[in-house]
């Protein structure tokens, strides 16, 4: 059957393609990078794709009025002779196999030196591995799902918060709100119930439970949901004093709106990053949200500070703001370059050994964290979050105390309308 | 109070399943074949209704007959050049040639108006009515009385005008229809293009309350499927009767179960009704 | 070799030469192309042809369409990582429990659904994969959303976690060659008259003695044991499952369509789908995928449609039709 040795032709011609990378620059420090950039999450693989290229030009040029961020003023890595960083991207399409097949790829055929991604924990289960396997370091930017870095594995790094550090943050705020008379019975959860919002949502009711904060409902419901009445009712119906949202864009608006029409305004809303911080969220909803929080690392900050420049760095380029998810990614590059930087080399384990030995201050940083140091299984452990809320158009910044920008205000105003 | 909540609320989304299943009841107990891209009918017909109120400014009975009319081309357009062709032949080519239009139509609408939910722009529909302790979003309330009146409507145009009854009668037996100087071909094809504009305008309708990404096709495809199921193939008025069921069932599970669940409780009701009775409430087996 | 009949009823062998060289192919694949990335493209090609021919069984030979045979996918790769989780065994001792478990539920849905035909039993093979994809991702128990993972590293050889994609390869193609087999065997014994006859009329061959619903019930039970098999496989080679891998329709589609591809109730269809549908993907991705366009599922759903339209048979179908005319051409030239 010639259609075999056709098929096979075929084949042949499709791995050549398949196999075709771009050239690099000779001495180039190679990293690979798994996003989403097309599927469910594309939006939001693509707003961090950007958030990189941002990095990336400021490592690699001269940027001497970021102040202290590390590499910035210098070009390229200067421990390695002004070297510069090569970035490839791959779409893995939300799919664990191909992020699987594509880290693959990075690794024997691009010969990277460092990986990042992957956006969805089921990818970074699967591409951490082949990093492993390999000796190549991963520097995870942004996947919620606890046991990434809990799995043994060495080259795994991971430089954001994760759910429970989220938990923890909520319950303190909760404790500081009650030691100012507020009233903070009860909460209520609703998330999604796909990975994020599920271990976000345990990640919560865990915590909770330890600071002995009664939950007054858990609703897990479908992101795709058309309608969210019957939702709203429930909530309505068990009047809890703090309602946590953890859900993406189009659930976060379709709450909001349904909550308008049924005129039910719990004394606080947080929403838990992600939907809340899309750039469509206040466009949409905002003249019926005002008061809602958020959590975010990332704070744009005064103007004429570094994270304002690198903000107006990423608007020239995307039109929007930063937000808080590409902001991790961009931060979890850097720490990835300083380390690459201090290591002096390409070499997958002296790289390691530089990532383990990180200690960054919190003004080395872009974004809020007490600091980068890596635990031994490979998370941050001063990874933290500021809380921030729906003031007009903007988030502000208004807790911890010490760091806030705007008044809390408890209860949120809710509607303008 | 809650509970009528509740019940007003699912009524009204049944209405609209209501409208976009009665189509595709009318293809199979006109031709015994199930189109597996239905689904997206209705989420074009979304689309249709942003694109009008984007680039023309239209209100909701512009982007309603817009939705109607070009799905309805699209609907026989389709027949035209697939459905006909494959109606004769294996079962495999039957199932593969909508299963593949479905997939077709869902992944090029991811490609031109990406992944990302969207929701029309504030129409002359917006605001919430409040009676008794009850809201009812105008949107809503609008959307679903309006689907009832065109689910009514096919129905009456089947069973009282001179092209229902040619529809029916080729429905009922081929082959006597053609006795009868019935053009089958040409009732076939009305038939789709009614579906498929039946689905753009509940489409449309949806539009105005809810919001929507293309993958809204694959669950509503299946909506479909149930509510068909449950009101009997081939009748019309079984999928009205059958819609506000569903509607129904699918907000008091929400309620009382949970919102994860109620899909649970529509797809098992399916499959326990095509083994149990699949010519549902209404139909012929 | 087992005799297939051409469209105008004589007898088409393939080459025995073809497929020798088709085997050595095969087999020295890896040797030849050593990288690690053509390797993981090899192994995710022979899983598609495994599942593809899996389906075929019952899809193909019996013209039963199944687009919820994920189900039994699904299953096969839940329950390895399963008994992993709970109890630390190593996911290929599970695979038999898996085929249990796979070969119950086609008996249970299987029962019921035969009743039906065509586009209802279609209709409820959808909404069968459906609720369980559904079900699963609320069940705590095997990982709700978050889903299920391997050993990240090998405790010993058992649990199969290897450096080098090499064995998975050779393990994968000792199944498919277990897969082809099993079905040349059934081409050619009665079950597999029985299989065509039911598809060509299911009416003209009960009346003609063929015991219909015992038929369909093996077809399912047989494709549903590889398709479980094919499901553990990925696990084992991927190390993770979640609902929408599982159960998703696209998994479905992805059987059904390679096999349709390639020629749906012939032995070497699913095959050929493989061959030229995993590279292509791969291939998409790799020029598109950097800078964004999905158009992958684009080009499934086209050429699914061009299939049904024109050339239900698929690729060996369009062949077998092409080819007396090319040498008809090559002879008179």
């Amino acid at each position: 059957m010639k259609i075999l040795s056709l098929s096979a032709a075929a084949w042949f011609a499709a791995l050549a393609v398949a196999a075709a990378t771009p050239a690099h620059a000779a001495d180039a420090v190679k990293i690979g990078v798994l996003f989403p950039l097309t599927g469910n999450a594309a939006a939001a693989g693509q707003a961090s794709k950007a958030a990189l290229e941002v990095a990336l030009d400021i490592v690699n040029n001269a940027h001497p009025e970021l102040g202290n961020l590390p590499l910035a003023a210098s070009v390229g890595l200067p421990n390695l002779g002004g070297a510069k960083l090569d970035v490839t991207f791959v779409d893995h399409q939300g799919n664990p196999s191909t992020a699987q097949q594509l880290a693959t790829r990075l690794v024997a055929e691009d010969k990277v030196n460092a990986l990042m991604g992957a956006y969805q924990s089921s990818c970074t289960f699967t591409a951490t591995p082949v990093a492993e396997r390999y000796g190549i370091p991963f520097m995870v930017g942004d996947s919620s799902a606890l046991n990434i870095t809990s799995r043994g594995l060495k080259y795994v790094f991971r430089a954001t918060p994760i759910a429970t550090d989220y938990a923890r943050t909520y319950m303190r705020f909760f404790a500081d709100m009650k030691r100012t008379g507020k009233t903070v019975g009860s909460i209520a959860i609703v998330n999604e119930n796909t990975d994020y919002g599920t271990s976000v949502g345990d990640a919560i009711e865990a915590e909770a439970k330890k600071a002995s904060m009664p939950v007054a409902i858990r609703i897990p419901y479908s992101a795709s949901s058309t309608d969210v009445t019957a939702q709203v009712l429930q909530l309505k119906q068990k009047n809890p004093d703090v309602v946590i949202f953890i859900s993406y864009t189009a659930d976060s608006i379709l709450y909001m709106k349904t909550m308008k029409n049924l005129d039910y305004k719990p004394p606080m809303i947080i929403g838990d990053d992600t939907g809340f911080s899309d750039p469509s969220f206040i466009p949409a909803v905002n003249d019926i949200s005002q008061g809602v929080m958020n959590r975010s690392a990332w704070a744009i900050g005064k103007a004429g500070s570094t994270t304002d420049k690198i903000n107006d760095m990423y608007k020239a380029r995307t039109g929007r703001d930063l937000d808080d998810t590409s902001a991790r990614n961009m931060q979890g590059f850097f720490v990835l370059a300083e380390a690459i930087n201090r290591a002096g080399s390409t070499d997958p384990d002296k790289i390691r050994d530089a990532l383990v030995a990180t200690d960054l201050k919190p003004n080395q940083l872009m974004m809020g964290y007490q600091g980068v140091k890596f635990d031994d299984t490979g998370q941050n452990i001063l990874a933290s979050t500021y809380l921030i809320q729906l003031h007009g158009t903007q988030y502000e910044l208004v807790w911890p105390d010490d760091a806030a920008t705007g008044a809390l205000r408890w209860p949120m105003g809710g509607s303008t309308q | 109070m809650v509970a009528v909540q509740v019940i007003v609320g699912g009524l009204l989304l049944g209405a609209i399943y209501a409208l976009f299943s009665s189509g595709l009841t009318l293809i199979w107990g006109m031709m015994n074949f199930i189109n597996f891209a239905h689904g997206e009918f209705v989420m074009l017909g979304m689309y249709v209704a942003l694109l009008v109120v984007v680039w023309l400014g239209g209100g909701p009975p512009l982007f309603g007959l817009a939705a109607a009319f070009s799905l309805f081309v699209l609907g026989v357009a389709i027949y035209l050049s697939l459905i006909r062709y494959v109606i004769r032949g294996p079962m495999l080519a039957q199932i593969l040639s909508t299963f593949g239009l479905a997939l077709f139509l869902r992944y090029s609408a991811f490609f031109i108006f990406s992944a990302n939910f969207v929701s029309l722009p504030q129409t002359s529909l917006a605001g919430t009515i409040r009676i008794g302790g009850i809201f009812l979003p105008v949107a809503q309330l609008v959307a679903g009385v309006v689907a009832i009146v065109l689910t009514m409507a096919l129905h009456v145009l089947l069973t009282h005008t001179g092209v229902g009854s040619k529809l029916l009668a080729v429905a009922e037996d081929r082959a006597a229809a053609m006795l009868m100087g019935i053009r089958p071909d040409r009732m076939q094809m009305l038939a789709w293009g009614l579906s498929a504009g039946a689905a753009g305008i509940a489409g449309a309708l949806m539009a105005t309350a809810y919001p929507w990404s293309p993958s809204v096709g694959e669950t509503f495809g299946l909506i479909a499927f149930v509510v068909v199921a449950l009101g009997g193939f081939g009748s019309v008025l079984g999928s009205l009767y059958a819609g506000l069921i569903i509607g129904l069932i699918q907000a008091i599970s929400a309620f009382w179960l949970g919102a994860i669940y109620k899909d649970i409780v529509v797809y098992g009701l399916f499959v326990a009704l095509l083994w149990l009775r699949p010519q549902g409430l209404m139909g012929k087996a | 070799m087992a005799a297939a009949a051409g469209p105008d009823g004589q007898s088409v062998k393939p080459q025995r030469l073809t497929l020798t060289l088709l085997a050595a192919a095969l087999l020295l694949y890896p040797l030849v192309l050593t990288n690690p990335f053509y390797l993981d493209i090899g192994v995710t090609f022979l899983l598609a042809a495994i599942s593809a021919s899996a389906w075929n069984i019952v899809g193909g030979y019996a013209g039963q369409v199944s687009v919820g045979h994920s189900m039994f996918f699904g299953l096969g790769a839940y329950t390895p990582l399963l008994f992993y989780t709970l109890w630390g065994w190593p996911p290929v001792a599970a695979v038999p429990a898996a085929v249990v478990l796979s070969v119950a539920l086609a008996l249970a849905i299987g029962l019921p659904t035969f009743r039906l035909t065509g586009h209802y039993f279609s209709m409820a093979t959808i909404a069968v994969a459906e609720l369980i994809r559904i079900f699963t991702g609320t069940w705590n128990l095997v990982g709700a959303a978050i889903g299920l993972q391997g050993p990240a590293r090998a405790r010993g050889w058992w649990d199969l976690t290897f450096r080098s994609e090499l064995p998975y390869y050779y393990l994968f193609l000792g199944v498919l060659a277990l897969v082809l087999a099993t079905t040349a065997l059934v081409e050619r014994r009665r079950f597999g008259f029985y299989l065509r006859a039911i598809k060509a009329s299911e009416r003209a061959a009960a009346s003609l003695g063929v015991p219909v619903r015992h038929t369909k019930m093996r077809a399912l039970v047989l494709s549903a044991t590889f398709t479980s098999i094919a499901g553990s496989l990925y696990v084992i080679k991927t190390g993770f499952i979640d609902p929408d891998s599982a159960f998703g329709i696209l998994v479905s589609v992805q059987m059904v369509i390679i096999a349709a591809l390639g020629g749906a109730g012939t032995l070497y269809g699913p095959l050929i789908g493989a061959l030229i549908l995993v590279p292509l993907q791969t291939a998409t991705n790799s020029l598109f995928g950097g800078g964004g366009s999905g158009l992958t599922y684009i080009l499934y759903g086209g050429i699914i449609v061009l299939i049904a339209r024109f050339e239900p048979g698929g690729l060996y179908e369009l062949w077998h039709r092409v080819a007396p005319y090319l040498r008809r051409r090559a002879h008179a030239a």
